[in-house]
């Protein structure tokens, strides 16, 4: 499949999904865009394109979004905690599963396992390295979902629901939801698409933000 | 200090009858089969490392883990603790068939030698839906969230019965110690060099993995009298958070942490005056260890350096992804007998980490509710407060 209809794929489908009661959708991003060829590297993260994947379709998602997310700050407990907190919920049926067959390789062969790949070896890493970068505090939870076709259906839908736990539990305030899925062979391409849920109920509430709508797609790719 | 929380989460308090209730546990550790000898284990203090013979660890820094004997398969091992917990709460075939599975897994070791369409087969959802099948369960769902999975399955069922989502959950979680997370446990540096793990201790050099696979079944207290079942503890608590601080590390000041804990909590209604004991995370790594006891203080004030703790770590090893259930069900056996686990490993006090570590075995405690917490890559937190039932 080439990339721009992935891209359309993913666009069809996502309109159609209910999300689940009492969410908004505030922003969302996909991977790949046309134009798009390998994600950008990311520091600390080696041979797989899984994690940078996952870390751009989340940065292009978050610049989507227009409010300004308070940093919390590193000094004061407090304001840490009083921020909103924005879980992070990654659904990949297989994973990093470039690295898995790097080290599996190398611990057939008997040769060196980078350091490196310690890091990246379970998927909160890179939740980590976006959660540190947008100042992200609400839960990290990774799934591996179950899948029919079309797969990415089935993985937004068991990721939205696990945000709507988080968020209806009280655990979250807003879930960045990361569905990512690398190239298996199977003539897709890297894939992933990112979408940032709060409480209907907060947005209507604030400022800025339209209930009930998607805001107007900006331009992918390019927003700081 | 906790965000406000809608009216309807405010509800679930202890004695509430939407709060949830083990009815049925089983668990494999390095200890052996059963419940029987994982209580012992960690009530004895001998820690379960051995050399590891299950895969070579020739060109390993190390070669020490906590397993069992021989090599079990872990679909088979998830399927019979299973099957177990399943019996234990009494459940038919109708009730099973009604009754979700959140699962803790890493997936297959085979899937980074597998090729073509049999990959499917190897992952952790193909875990989770296969011991569905065999144990007549419903809705599988697959969690990967390293060593905060097992956990986060546990809190994740905990609300979906608080909320009335469901009468009733199964969390079931495993990891066997493998060759590849062994080689990139090694290869980071992680693993202790020393043969033991300290938790809390002076010159603690890391951690050691384990063997561990366990099963719960959690239900609405009320679903559970309607059964004539006796539960055999509560899950009166529970928190998630993340640091947002750095890919691995965990703040240093402990205040995601904190968060989890005071969620906990907060859920059931109490102060940390009413804690009895404190399984910790407790890795035994240099960093974290540090930022466990930062988060304690943080949360617990003075009952910080008061209120008995252990990392069973210490004992049964790292079990990564399932370790989460598997001290959840170390904390239940400790509370329901009344005795409190073993920190084994202690060379002495570290100025850093001001806890009241259970150094000693033999030791009883008769508290009301215990903690257990878990933290993992990504600055991710959980922690789970278990009352007596």
């Amino acid at each position: 499949m080439t990339a721009p209809a992935a891209t359309m794929q993913m666009r069809q489908t996502v309109p159609d999904l209910e999300v689940p009661a009492g969410l908004v959708i505030l922003a969302r991003a996909y991977w790949p865009e046309p134009g798009d060829g390998t994600p950008p590297p990311i520091p600390g993260f080696i041979v797989s394109s899984f994690s940078p994947l996952v870390a751009e379709v989340a940065r292009r998602c978050l610049a989507a979004e227009p409010t300004v997310r308070e940093v919390p700050s590193t000094a004061d407990g407090a304001a840490h905690a009083a921020g909103r907190r924005t879980a992070i919920v990654l659904a990949s049926r297989y994973g990093d599963l470039a690295s898995a067959v790097q080290v599996a390789a190398a611990v057939d062969a008997g040769t060196r396992v980078g350091p490196l790949m310690f890091f990246q070896a379970v998927p909160n890493a890179v939740a980590g390295h976006i959660a540190a970068h947008a100042g992200l505090t609400g839960p990290i939870v990774c799934l591996s979902p179950s899948a029919d076709p079309p797969a990415h259906t089935i993985a937004l839908r068991e990721a939205l629901a696990e945000a709507e736990l988080l968020i209806a539990d009280g655990d979250a305030d807003e879930a960045l939801v990361i569905v990512a899925e690398q190239a298996g062979g199977t003539g897709e391409p890297d894939r992933a698409f990112a979408m940032l849920v709060g409480r209907l109920d907060a947005a209507a509430a604030s400022p800025g933000r339209t209930a009930g709508h998607l805001p107007a797609q900006t331009p992918q790719g390019g927003a700081g | 200090m906790s965000t406000s929380r809608p009216a309807a989460q405010a509800a679930h308090r202890a004695g509430d009858t939407a709060s949830a209730v083990i009815v049925g546990m089983a668990a494999v550790s390095a200890f052996g089969r059963g419940t029987g000898p994982l209580l012992a284990g960690v009530t004895v203090g001998e820690p379960a490392f051995r050399p590891v013979d299950r895969f070579s660890v020739g060109n390993r820094r190390g070669g020490v883990a906590a397993t069992l004997p021989e090599t079990p398969d872990l679909l088979d091992e998830l399927a019979t603790v299973t099957e177990a917990a399943c019996q234990q709460a009494g459940l038919t075939v109708p009730e099973r068939s009604g009754t979700t599975l959140l699962l803790a897994a890493h997936g297959d070791p085979r899937l980074g030698r597998t090729a073509g369409p049999d990959r499917a087969t190897r992952t952790a959802a193909a875990l989770a839906g296969t011991v569905a099948v065999r144990c007549g369960l419903a809705q599988p769902k697959a969690y990967t969230n390293a060593c905060v999975a097992a956990s986060t399955a546990v809190a994740d069922a905990a609300a979906m019965i608080a909320l009335g989502r469901a009468d009733r959950v199964v969390v079931a979680a495993g990891y066997l110690v493998e060759s590849d997370q062994f080689a990139l446990f090694d290869a980071g540096r992680a693993l202790a060099t020393d043969g033991q793990v300290r938790p809390f201790s002076t010159d603690r050099t890391g951690l050691l993995l384990g063997d561990g696979v366990a099963a719960v079944v959690l239900e609405a207290e009320s679903a559970a009298q309607r059964r004539a079942v006796a539960p055999l503890a509560r899950i009166s608590g529970w928190g998630r958070s993340g640091d947002g601080y750095h890919v691995v590390q965990p703040r240093p000041d402990g205040a995601g942490m904190a968060r989890a804990i005071r969620a906990a909590l907060d859920r059931a209604g109490i102060g940390p005056d009413e804690l009895g004991y404190i399984n910790a995370h407790g890795s035994g790594s240099a960093q974290s260890d540090v930022a466990e006891s930062a988060a304690l203080h943080r949360a617990l004030g003075r009952y910080a350096a008061e209120t008995p703790i252990s990392s069973t770590k210490s004992l049964h090893g790292q079990a990564l992804e399932a370790s989460g259930l598997l001290e959840l069900v170390v904390t239940v056996l400790a509370l329901r007998a009344g005795r409190l686990p073993v920190n084994a490993g202690y060379l002495g006090p570290d100025g850093d980490c001001k806890l009241n570590v259970v150094v000693d075995n033999g030791q009883t405690f008769d508290g009301r509710y215990a903690l257990s917490l878990n933290a993992a890559f990504g600055g991710a937190n959980t922690a789970l407060l278990v009352g007596a039932a």
